[in-house]
């Protein structure tokens, strides 16, 4: 009999909590479609699935002449002012970049069938796809979902793809491999109640090393970098732990929090973090809600403090230390024994390539290669016959970088040249990775809602300039490198280039012009450890000039091998200034309308796109998802009562009530989990003897219900029973609604009486 | 031949005439034109925005995207052509009659190209050589039950759009993890656009 859906077909190969996870967000959808989500809290629930809004999605583009209506078959919306027709893009994480060749065919598969046949590699590792439709979310998830890959929490406030060095493992310079720490606490962080209230999202980063920047720990909210220290005459593994760094329009360097977490020690001490950056963290200023902000706010030693207070409270889980029996067992094996590579044979292409491409592993006989994709896009073409030439040359083992690239480990270095044909084959053995001509660019104005100038337009016209050019400037130019982002939320990491750019526009003569301000000389090793020097703005058009310019000056006056970053360090500001001017003024219209557009793009430049950013997510509580889950549910209990399920109706509805409860015992007792023998008794206890659960007509009667059903215990439900139970259930999630309204309500009018005490005092208080 | 109830949910259908000449146009040449076309509204779809995938070799080139689908100068697999396939629901009970219709869809496009000042100089289309692709893996995976179900349905569509003509059909690929797709290659090619929409 012929499958006719994903689920059916895929069935038993998805993880059973991934599929229900998919199945639950593809009921939410169908709620939102009947009107019974929310705006802001659907939008937040397919954030937290990674489906994010993409340019355009209000229903309105500017076309170079004027701002018209795209007139998509239906009104709905899927968040404020975000069409549901609009096409999206679908971001998935892939946890410290690891991608096996499984996955690489199914990733293709995706983007081929839902997107537009291009997987986009960011900067944080994840893959992005663009243009896919909604309602081909759930399937796409499936089908990633059966080769072990989620994009739950992809985007949304909660804990974004956990990033780690591409080289672990292989890398000369690490203290050791952080491959199963940061893949262990990725899934332990994955949908932890700890890291469902925070007030924006949260990165996290591990390092081998100090030195180098594959992670670049400086800049994330939670940092790890390796290390080993003898405590009682044994050597323990452990971590240096970061907080609080930051790019964003305001960068920030984060801080130390301890030389030394041991191994045991990180899980809790996320948790700790997590929980009270989600209790003193603004909720309400989005601009200031990152815990950079709450760590400058406090303090770091006041920071600490608190972490270490919340430490304590913790309930013991077994998995903080349980992970550690992985961690010993974990071991990469190469699919062929090391082969060194035999001098001479190779063409100056290949040679190239190697010189560039090719990182020796600290085990003999064995390279790194990077396979260099142009602004972090490889097609599905490309992507399913890498899955292939991963398989001969390195079994399992490639990952994606922080560059936007894709690395293949384990290869043994006599096979480097035949990997090298067999990556010309498909368009992929391109030179230079890691070089000035391996440009860096974030979306842009291409599919961003938050892009001001066109990023990927500026980055795909320098890559075209420099395929000739590279190789004929020195060696200290070809290693610099070049950031672009489209506005300046860093996410091409802008700050730590050689040469950034971010994405701003000026007014000239009445018309609008775009432009990238430059930001030079910041410092990509050592985990991103210092960030460049913000100069003027220069015309977009004119940057490719400004970048020739700024390599002649540094070609010309460079004291000995002084490095371009010591050169601008040196220069300073106002002489960088005066080459930003050489080339700052814009020519009126009619002498040279091309100002007038960006890259790329030849509408007349207009900023009137620019949409409200979904980065930063909606702020949804704790409490609004548990809520809704009690919503979706009694909707499954509906459907079963409609199939006749009468039991599973019965199980599914009283599972609603249970999870309203939940909801509100959470919010004096976060480790409350979902266990009705559990939570019921506290539910009794807190809302229903206090009487805060009353409602004015009805006292206590919606609780009863719930009460009534939890003692019938196990029951051989009939239709009437269920249909009663569906309408006490519909009765006992509205009375939680409202109590949660009202309690809402009290706080606010008690924060008002307090006259405006921050939430910090109030809750140190 | 009844149709298998899997190969009839078949929606997400891709058909791409190969060029005979242009080449050696550069992917970004088409920008402003696709621009051009979202400006005046030139097709019967929602059109969203152009993507610029000329940086990417054999790639999805040069994209008009829309709500209902996309259009391409596509260079995949080094064969450069102009491609139409639907991402949303097609109209039509059955395969033959959504082939039909991605079929017109991708020649009004090509019509427009035809007459586009900025293209009708530089690039031909093959009206006879084109590509068929089954963008579904679930409802035609690349199988020869797949191959079996649609070359009677195929056979019905190049009758009308090609009467009389002879024509040889080659799969793709035989690789059971690539889409299904098919060459076809036609003994006698159109003109132009306009002639094969006359038949449709």
């Amino acid at each position: 009999m012929p499958v006719s859906t994903w689920k059916q077909k895929l069935g038993d190969a998805m993880p059973p909590p991934m599929a229900e996870e998919i199945d639950a967000f593809e009921s939410q959808m169908t709620l939102k479609k009947q009107g019974r989500i929310d705006d802001k809290l659907f939008a937040e629930t397919r954030l937290r699935r990674g489906a994010y809004g993409q340019r355009y999605d209000n229903g309105q583009r500017h076309d170079g002449i004027a701002a018209r209506q795209l007139q998509f078959p239906s009104a709905a919306t899927k968040g404020p002012d975000t069409l549901w027709d609009a096409p999206g893009m679908q971001r998935i994480k892939i946890p410290y970049g690891g991608l096996t060749p499984d996955q690489m065919e199914i990733l293709a598969d995706v983007a081929e069938e839902y997107s537009d046949a291009i997987c986009h590699v960011t900067t944080r590792q994840d893959i992005q796809l663009h243009y896919v439709h909604i309602d081909d979310t759930p399937d796409l998830m499936r089908r990633l979902a059966a080769v072990g890959i989620t994009t739950r929490e992809a985007c949304g406030n909660s804990v974004r793809n956990i990033t780690g060095c591409s080289v672990a493992g292989v890398c000369h310079d690490e203290t050791f491999d952080v491959t199963p720490y940061s893949r262990a606490l990725a899934w332990f962080l994955l949908g932890h109640p700890d890291v469902q209230d925070f007030g924006r999202k949260v990165k996290v980063a591990f390092s081998g090393c100090k030195g180098r920047a594959c992670a670049l720990t400086n800049i994330h909210d939670l940092g790890f970098i390796a290390r080993k220290q003898e405590i009682n005459g044994e050597e323990k593994r452990g971590f240096e732990m970061y907080v609080g760094g930051g790019l964003g329009a305001v960068p920030y360097n984060a801080k130390l929090f301890d030389a030394f977490v041991p191994e045991e020690e990180i899980m809790p001490l996320t948790q700790a973090v997590a929980r009270v950056y989600a209790r003193l963290g603004e909720k309400r200023n989005r601009g200031r809600a990152r815990v950079k902000f709450l760590v400058d706010k406090l303090g770091i030693e006041e920071f600490r403090r608190l972490v270490h207070e919340e430490r304590k409270t913790l309930p013991h889980d077994a998995r903080w230390t349980g992970y550690l029996d992985d961690v010993a067992a974990y071991a990469e094996k190469p699919l062929k024994p090391a082969a060194g590579l035999k001098p001479g044979g190779g063409d100056v292409h290949f040679e190239t390539w190697r010189a560039t491409n090719v990182y020796r592993q600290k085990q003999t006989g064995y390279g790194v290669a990077t396979v260099a994709l142009p602004l972090g896009d490889i097609t599905s073409w490309q992507l399913r016959r890498l899955a292939g030439i991963t398989r001969k040359y390195c079994g399992d083992s490639a990952r994606t970088t922080v560059e936007q690239n894709i690395v293949l480990r384990w290869v043994p270095e006599a096979d480097l040249p035949r990997l090298y044909t067999d990556l010309k084959s498909i368009g992929l053995a391109r030179e230079g990775a890691g070089t000035l001509f391996d440009v860096v660019s974030c979306p842009g104005t291409d599919t961003c809602k938050l892009g001001i100038s066109s990023s990927r337009g500026l980055a795909g016209e320098m890559h075209q300039r420099l395929a000739t050019r590279w190789q004929q400037y020195d060696a200290a130019v070809q290693g610099l490198r070049i950031k672009i982002s489209g506005c300046f939320n860093s996410c091409s990491q802008h700050h730590l280039a050689d040469l950034g750019f971010y994405g701003v526009s000026r007014k000239v003569g009445g018309a609008t012009v775009p432009h990238f301000r430059v930001v030079l000389g910041g410092q990509w090793e050592e985990n991103g450890g210092a960030y460049g020097l913000a100069i003027g703005a220069v015309p977009s058009k004119r940057i490719p000039d400004f970048i020739d310019r700024i390599i002649e000056k540094y070609l010309a006056e460079r004291e000995g091998n002084e490095s371009f970053r010591d050169f601008i360090q040196r220069i300073g500001k106002r002489e960088l200034k005066k080459v930003v001017d050489t080339l700052a003024t814009v020519p009126p219209y009619q002498l040279d309308p091309s100002y007038y557009s960006d890259w790329r793009d030849p509408r007349e430049y207009s900023i009137s796109d620019i949409g409200v950013g979904e980065c930063a997510g909606e702020v949804v509580s704790r409490i609004d998802f548990d809520l809704q889950n009690a919503e979706r549910l009694y909707f499954e209990a509906q459907l079963a009562h409609e199939d006749g399920d009468h039991r599973k109706a019965d199980g599914t509805a009283f599972a609603a009530m249970v999870a309203a409860a939940g909801g509100l015992v959470r919010l004096e007792n976060l480790d409350i989990g979902d266990d009705p023998d559990v939570v019921i008794p506290q539910f009794r206890r807190l809302y229903v003897e206090t009487k805060l659960f009353h409602d004015r007509y009805a006292g206590g009667k919606f609780a009863e219900y719930l009460f009534a059903r939890h003692e019938q215990g196990e029951r051989p439900a009939d239709a009437d029973q269920v249909r009663l139970l569906l309408e006490e259930t519909q009765l006992f999630i509205e009375a939680a609604h409202a109590c949660h309204a009202r309690l809402t309500e009290k706080t606010d009018d008690d924060r008002a009486a307090a006259g405006g005490r921050d939430t910090a005092d109030a809750v140190n208080a | 031949m009844t149709e298998t109830p899997m190969f009839n949910d078949l929606h997400k259908i891709g058909i791409k005439f190969f060029t005979l000449s242009g080449n050696d146009v550069p992917l970004a040449d088409f920008i402003p034109v696709f621009h051009r076309w979202i400006q005046h509204g030139s097709l019967n779809d929602t059109l969203v925005d152009v993507a610029d995938y000329s940086h990417v070799p054999a790639g999805p080139g040069t994209m008009l995207i829309a709500h209902a689908g996309n259009y391409a100068i596509d260079e995949t697999g080094n064969r450069r052509g102009f491609l139409y396939y639907s991402k949303r629901e097609l109209p039509g009970s059955g395969v033959e009659a959504r082939l039909a219709e991605v079929c017109r869809r991708n020649l009004d496009a090509c019509r427009l190209l035809e007459k586009d000042e900025d293209t009708r100089e530089c690039i031909d289309i093959d009206y006879g050589r084109l590509q068929i692709i089954a963008n579904d893996r679930l409802h035609a995976p690349n199988s020869d039950e797949t191959r079996q179900a649609l070359e009677p349905v195929l056979k019905n569509f190049l009758a009308r759009l090609y009467p009389g003509s002879g024509y040889k059909l080659e799969s793709d690929s035989a690789d059971p993890r690539e889409r299904f797709s098919v060459t076809v290659s036609m003994q006698e090619r159109a003109q132009s656009a306009e002639e094969l929409l006359s038949r449709l």
